[in-house]
């Protein structure tokens, strides 16, 4: 499903050349749950952001679905990821004026594709991560891990490939962080690629395979 | 991809932007209102143009396009509302014989007459005239007709009055044959004009009383020598005229070589170019503030935007992840922009018509809305929209999603 091939990143910082990520060569397929794990500064999110089509390398291939996006302009990007991936950020990012049913729409407004039902769909979503009662709630008014649950569903409305998610329980306690993680694995369960960007040993053994990054190359690779 | 997808798509679109404005309305509310107070002041600068414009086609209906007058007095006397008596029938006679003129029409007003009825009691002004008076007004009768000649030869008691001092006096009732005082003059009524409507800014048209020229001087005014103006009509070149009825007046009243006239001469081209010179002091007084305010509210929707943008990076972020394209980011930006500067301008137009009557009648200007002021303003205040936001728009789109993400 992913193929990266000799991915480089480099900042320019005036002459002097930056690297961050160093050659990395990965394959994913189709139905893994990988947790991707690094201390800070060790290029993990530049590879998640590169992986998660938000960001270009500037030397190597990528492959997606068996389709090179090295091409792609903007638009072919966008369109790319919004019916391919589905994100989840470590401060969720919902959007303060939309209510929890509202924010789980936002990709269906950019969408290409033909969701039926999509307000239905949203619905059952909330309803399935105990947020029924919920709905038309605004974020300010929900606890972190439901503002949580609220953006992993606006993760799943648009039917994704694959759910790339950037330190997912850093901004919660450990006892909801263990609920969203058990969220994912039952997403996979169901079939979902799950991408988990982490630096948190201990949500390790969430995951089948763990990815190891160290100063911007793959130092440890393990299928458990 | 389906229509209803499309169609869902814009309707979430659209209140999405409306969500926004509601969620940061304390900041909209200041835009809003920039915008209305700019969008107010064009409303009023095209309605009072209008008005004026109508008021000067009024005027020059109803004293036709080849009308001169004549008053006495000069320039700077009636500037500083002195009014000096100079004209004679004698000038009158001399202008008969003036190339071109064809009517001439001899007039002394008095204002400020106390008319009675039995009980009643009515002030308005009494206008001595020949009888060539109606119609060269071509103002026709309710009842009665015209006084004759010989009334006027013989300065007879008879009076023409105005359906306004008709309404006060007799209520209705018949007036023909009947005595008033005019002042303390009793005057058989001999004709009751038609109603004319349109106080044009000025006093009630309708509110006259009209005598013989000749009555009102020695009766009432006790005036033996001088007339309060003249109305000339001519069938040649207007300029022209004006230009030997000068000489002849000149010529009549020993005025030589720098010595000013000492009477004052109006075409109704003039008054035309006086209309026009009004409304083109309007036009740019009213037209400076608005554009002022336009500018000012337009730069601080800017820098308000510009702050929205700071704010909302993570906004920004989120939906460029969630494939929104740089057109995206920046259509619903200037979207979100130019529906503040509409709400804006309805708001202007809204308040230009509660307004508008209080300003009419604080400036004695008339106002003529119509559809052309809607359009003015909504345009206007469009472009208002489109031109703050698009810079702002613009930076938003350039946002790259990991930046705005990274927080």
């Amino acid at each position: 499903m992913i193929s990266l091939k000799h991915i480089k990143k480099s900042y320019f910082i005036g002459e002097r050349e930056l690297p961050i990520l160093k050659g990395i060569d990965l394959e994913i397929g189709q139905g893994e749950f990988v947790i991707l794990m690094g201390v800070s500064g060790s290029g993990k999110t530049t590879l998640m952001n590169i992986v998660g089509l938000l960001d270009k390398q500037t030397e190597g291939e990528y492959e997606f679905m068996g389709k090179s996006i090295d091409g792609l302009e903007d638009e072919g990007l966008a369109a790319f990821r919004n019916m391919h991936i589905g994100f989840v950020f470590q401060q969720f990012f919902l959007l303060p004026y939309l209510n929890a049913i509202e924010n789980v729409l936002i990709p269906i407004v950019y969408s290409k594709k033909q969701i039926k039902h999509p307000r239905e769909k949203a619905r059952q979503l909330l309803g399935k991560f105990g947020l029924a009662e919920r709905t038309h709630n605004k974020p300010s008014q929900l606890s972190g891990g439901e503002q949580q649950r609220v953006a992993i569903a606006r993760a799943l409305i648009n039917d994704p490939d694959l759910i790339l998610a950037d330190e997912p329980t850093g901004a919660l306690d450990s006892k909801t962080g263990n609920e969203i993680m058990e969220l994912f694995c039952v997403l996979n369960e169901e079939g979902k690629t799950v991408i988990v960007v982490t630096h948190d040993p201990k949500l390790a053994s969430f995951g089948k395979r763990l990815i190891r990054i160290e100063d911007g190359a793959i130092s440890q690779d393990i299928t458990t | 991809m389906g229509l209803s997808l499309k169609i869902l798509q814009l309707r979430e679109f659209l209140e999405e932007i409306f969500k926004i404005l509601y969620y940061y309305r304390g900041r909209v509310i200041f835009s809003v209102t920039g915008v209305a107070l700019g969008i107010l002041s064009i409303c009023i600068i095209i309605t009072t143009i209008d008005g004026a414009n109508k008021k000067a086609r009024d005027i020059f209906e109803v004293l036709g396009p080849d009308s001169i007058m004549v008053f006495g007095g000069g320039e700077r006397q009636r500037a500083a509302r002195v009014r000096t008596s100079s004209l004679t029938f004698r000038d009158a006679d001399s202008l008969y014989r003036v190339e071109g003129i064809y009517d001439l029409m001899k007039v002394y007003q008095v204002r400020n007459v106390m008319m009675k009825y039995k009980g009643e009691k009515w002030q308005t002004q009494v206008v001595g005239s020949t009888t060539n008076y109606f119609e060269s007004f071509s103002w026709g009768f309710q009842s009665g007709s015209v006084f004759t000649g010989s009334d006027y030869d013989s300065a007879e008691a008879v009076c023409v009055i105005g359906a306004k001092v008709y309404d006060e006096l007799f209520h209705g009732e018949n007036a023909l044959g009947k005595a008033i005082l005019v002042g303390k003059l009793p005057t058989k009524v001999v004709g009751v004009l038609e109603e004319k409507g349109g106080g044009m800014g000025g006093p009630n048209i309708d509110d006259r009383v009209i005598m013989p020229l000749t009555t009102v001087m020695s009766r009432i005014a006790n005036e033996k020598r001088y007339l309060g103006m003249m109305r000339l009509k001519t069938n040649r070149d207007i300029d022209k005229t004006v230009e030997d009825v000068r000489t002849v007046l000149r010529n009549n009243h020993g005025l030589r070589g720098t010595a000013e006239d000492d009477f004052t001469i109006r075409s109704s081209k003039d008054i035309m170019k006086f209309v026009t010179v009004i409304s083109g002091q309007l036009f740019l007084f009213l037209g400076l503030a608005a554009i002022v305010a336009l500018v000012v509210s337009g730069f601080v929707l800017a820098n308000l935007f510009y702050l929205t943008i700071q704010e909302r990076r993570k906004d920004i972020g989120i939906r460029r992840a969630y494939g929104a394209t740089r057109r995206g980011i920046l259509l619903s930006f200037l979207f979100e922009s130019i529906v503040t500067t509409l709400i804006g301008g309805i708001a202007g137009i809204l308040l230009s018509v509660m307004l508008g009557g209080t300003f009419e009648k604080l400036f004695d200007i008339p106002m003529l809305f119509s559809y052309k002021v809607v359009v003015f303003a909504l345009l206007f205040s469009f472009l208002t929209g489109l031109l703050s936001g698009l810079k702002p728009a613009l930076r938003a789109s350039r946002i790259e999603p990991i930046e705005a993400i990274r927080g």
